[in-house]
């Protein structure tokens, strides 16, 4: 922490890191208020990335709002279709197949795991060390491969929905994934030889922006940004959902919250996904990847041409759409940020009344600037990065 | 075609330097604002590499940027922002709306967002696409030097084209391409 | 988890006590008791992580947004959620939760719920000048018509 220079004579500065900002991580604005190059005050103004989502999913019916659900915290999009897909199927009610609970869990963590090589490359880059971000953008390319194998598109897959999912994922991806994960510690190994012992990057993040635990836990902060402060809590672990109680990994804390940890939690995050998606593809079971509740999913395309049945229940599924039962739900899970979660409020009717996100980044960044007031305007700039902060979610 | 004041084979010889130089070093600005910024990293990222095109920085300051990839969606929050920004960039200068979002709002046809930034900004290039992969905004990128090439003093102010035929800023008309 | 419901019957009155499908206890209270629910549920109940705070409109009703409060308990591992009906304004709990203060905020923004006691109550969202509380289910989309080639009319410009 720096102190003041002249207490007698404060010439205040105001300065605008404006939304337009190389190093903001998106559309993220800070009022700044200097005195030389210590932070008195900083102030975020959120905003600008506004793009009325929980509005837009009143208008759509269920399916149609998993593609929405993409869009919001665009780094976990498959971590947000699940949230979003447990929400529904609580309102529903449905039996979700073994094969299918499995595969979602190897694609929430392969998403975790490019959601951290994109915190490791930009947290790099905003640093000043530009290669890191090239080596995590090779690995991160490969997860974005197996991706497109599936379901056709990079990032916004809209893979995984209430039901199950889109559909099964060919043997050969699976394979291919399989491989990735074996080679996967070794690529982490490389970056921390890069960034962890690294001079130049311990001092920029070590003792900067400390957040002690007790702040965070009144600020509402959780995932990396919680546990980087020492508090050990992980949904995965506390409040299991599909099938984490059976895999066998480690929580990673942090000791007194400042950058360097929250970046030690994330990178130790990654390997425990690995050991995850390890020992998910080795229990993969075989069978169906959608529930068989015909009034969730619909039939199989063969089945149509014998079953009345079928066509009535493709054709309800087409024109009204999913339709549960009036009342709520909310299923919280661990992004790569924290305590992701859909509030879904349901009338009956094909459409949700009311849709809304508990996205971790609007909670964690209230503590930005709990963390940058009292450092240099130089810090800033670590801080934002170690908070990982996507205005995608924040805006929403 | 060149401009007019330009005459004679020195004169032809220097503004297709002009344009050569130009078309080879389009210097995007920092405008990643959503998903499609993150494809935006991804095309500059080591697979596809956008500067062997030769985008090979983005600057963060607009007054050194010719390019503007608007990749993501404009809030209405954001709009006087990108409108301030192109406005800060020097001439000449070109505009590439990159994904659904930037080019017609996409999926969200809302209160909240600029239904397409050509209401803000003049485009030159629209790029389809949720996001648009690497690829496709490595397309659009040829096309726009392409067009730049042609004629990079008067093929900007995304200079409305039928068929082929561009308007020149000393309005007179004629094929745009070589 | 009937631990707690039975705490909550005792303190809220079994009435007020609902299980949606989710498996979240929740709590109905009305708006003046709020502060002190958000106490006990803080306290004595140990619930103590602020998680959300969102607002559901129901047109129907006379008071026409739900806010709807949910927290966590790290020692139980449990969520337990806080609903309060209210037809403009609610107690603001950001003097005892500093994490709501971006999140009330939200809800003045969008839906015009005034938040009494709030330091900071402003728009967060949506520019200082705009008007109206768009998530408000009175409010339209407000979406552009889709200007199809095959429904525009014959006369229209080229």
């Amino acid at each position: 922490m720096t102190e003041i220079a002249n207490p007698e004579s404060r010439e205040l500065l105001t300065v605008n890191m404006g939304p337009q900002h190389p190093s903001t991580h998106g559309v993220l604005r800070l009022e700044l208020v200097l005195d030389g190059e210590v932070v008195v005050r900083c102030r975020p103004v959120i905003g600008y990335l506004h793009t009325g989502i929980e509005k837009t999913f009143e208008a759509k019916t269920y399916v149609q709002g998993v593609v929405l659900t993409d869009r919001m915290d665009y780094l976990n999009p498959l971590g947000n279709n699940l949230a979003y897909s447990l929400s529904v199927e609580k309102l529903v009610g449905c039996e979700i197949p073994a094969r299918a609970t499995v595969l979602r869990v190897v694609l929430a963590e392969l998403t975790r795991i490019a959601s951290h090589l994109m915190f490791i490359g930009s947290i790099a880059l905003d640093l000043g060390a530009s290669s890191p971000f090239l080596y995590c953008w090779r690995e991160r390319e490969k997860i974005l491969d197996f991706f497109e194998g599936m379901s056709g598109a990079r990032m916004m897959t809209s893979f995984i929905r209430p039901g199950g999912l889109a559909r099964d994922i060919p043997p050969d991806i699976v394979a291919s994934i399989s491989t990735f994960v074996d080679t996967m510690p070794g690529y982490i190994d490389s970056y921390e030889e890069l960034l962890t012992g690294n001079p130049i990057f311990r001092e920029r993040t070590e003792g900067v922006g400390i957040l002690p635990a007790d702040d965070a836990l009144a600020l509402g902060c959780t995932g990396p940004v919680l546990r980087g402060s020492g508090v050990a809590l992980d949904i995965r672990k506390s409040n299991p959902y599909c099938g984490y109680e059976q895999y066998d990994f480690a929580v990673p804390t942090g000791t007194i919250g400042d950058c360097y940890d929250r970046y030690l939690v994330r990178v130790a995050e990654m390997r425990e996904s690995v050991k995850i998606c390890r020992q998910a593809l080795d229990s993969l079971p075989d069978g169906p990847v959608q529930t068989s509740d015909r009034k969730v999913m619909p039939p199989p395309r063969a089945e149509l041409a014998k079953s009345m049945e079928a066509v009535i229940h493709h054709f309800k599924l087409w024109t009204e759409g999913i339709r549960p039962p009036a009342g709520e739900a909310y299923v919280g899970l661990e992004s790569p940020r924290g305590e992701l979660g859909f509030y879904v409020v349901s009338d009956g009717s094909g459409r949700p009344i009311r849709v809304h996100e508990r996205g971790p980044s609007f909670a964690n960044l209230q503590a930005l600037p709990k963390i940058v007031e009292g450092g240099a305007v130089a810090d800033v700039v670590a801080c934002i990065a170690s908070m990982d902060p996507i205005m995608g979610e924040v805006d929403r | 075609m060149s401009d007019a004041t330009r005459t004679g084979a020195p004169g032809f010889l220097l503004s297709r330097l002009e344009d050569w130089a130009r078309e080879s070093s389009l210097w995007p600005v920092t405008f990643g604002l959503a998903c499609c910024a993150i494809e935006m990293m991804a095309t500059g990222a080591s697979r596809f590499d956008m500067a062997r095109f030769g985008s090979e920085l983005f600057r963060a300051s607009p007054r050194q940027a010719d390019l503007m990839i608007v990749a993501g969606r404009v809030s209405q929050k954001m709009a006087p922002v990108l409108r301030e920004i192109y406005d800060q960039m020097p001439e000449p200068k070109w505009v590439i709306a990159m994904g659904d979002c930037a080019s017609c709002s996409g999926v969200f046809n809302n209160y909240a967002l600029v239904q397409g930034v050509d209401k803000i900004v003049p485009v030159d290039v629209y790029v389809p696409g949720c996001p648009p992969t690497p690829d496709a905004l490595l397309d659009s990128l040829i096309k726009l030097k392409e067009r730049v090439a042609a004629d990079s003093r008067n093929a900007r102010h995304g200079a409305q084209t039928t068929a082929g035929v561009g308007i020149a800023h000393d309005g007179t008309t004629g094929p745009t391409t070589r | 988890m009937s631990v707690v419901d039975d705490a909550l019957g005792t303190i809220f009155g079994p009435e007020a006590i609902s299980v949606p499908a989710d498996g979240i206890p929740t709590v109905r209270v009305p708006l003046a008791e709020l502060l002190s629910a958000v106490e006990r549920v803080r306290g004595e109940l140990k619930h103590s992580r602020f998680v959300d705070v969102t607002a559901v409109d129901h047109l129907t009703r006379e008071e026409r947004f739900e806010l709807v409060y949910l927290f966590y308990s790290l020692e139980q591992r449990t969520w337990l959620r806080l609903k309060a009906r209210t037809d403009r304004d609610a107690p603001s709990i950001t003097p005892m939760v500093p994490g709501a203060n971006w999140y009330e905020r939200e809800l003045y923004d969008l839906f015009g719920i005034h938040f009494d006691g709030h330091p900071d109550l402003q728009r967060i969202m949506l520019p200082d000048d705009w008007r109206g509380h768009p998530l408000r289910r009175t409010e339209p989309l407000g979406s552009e018509p889709v200007d199809f080639t095959v429904t525009r009319s014959v006369y229209a410009r080229d």
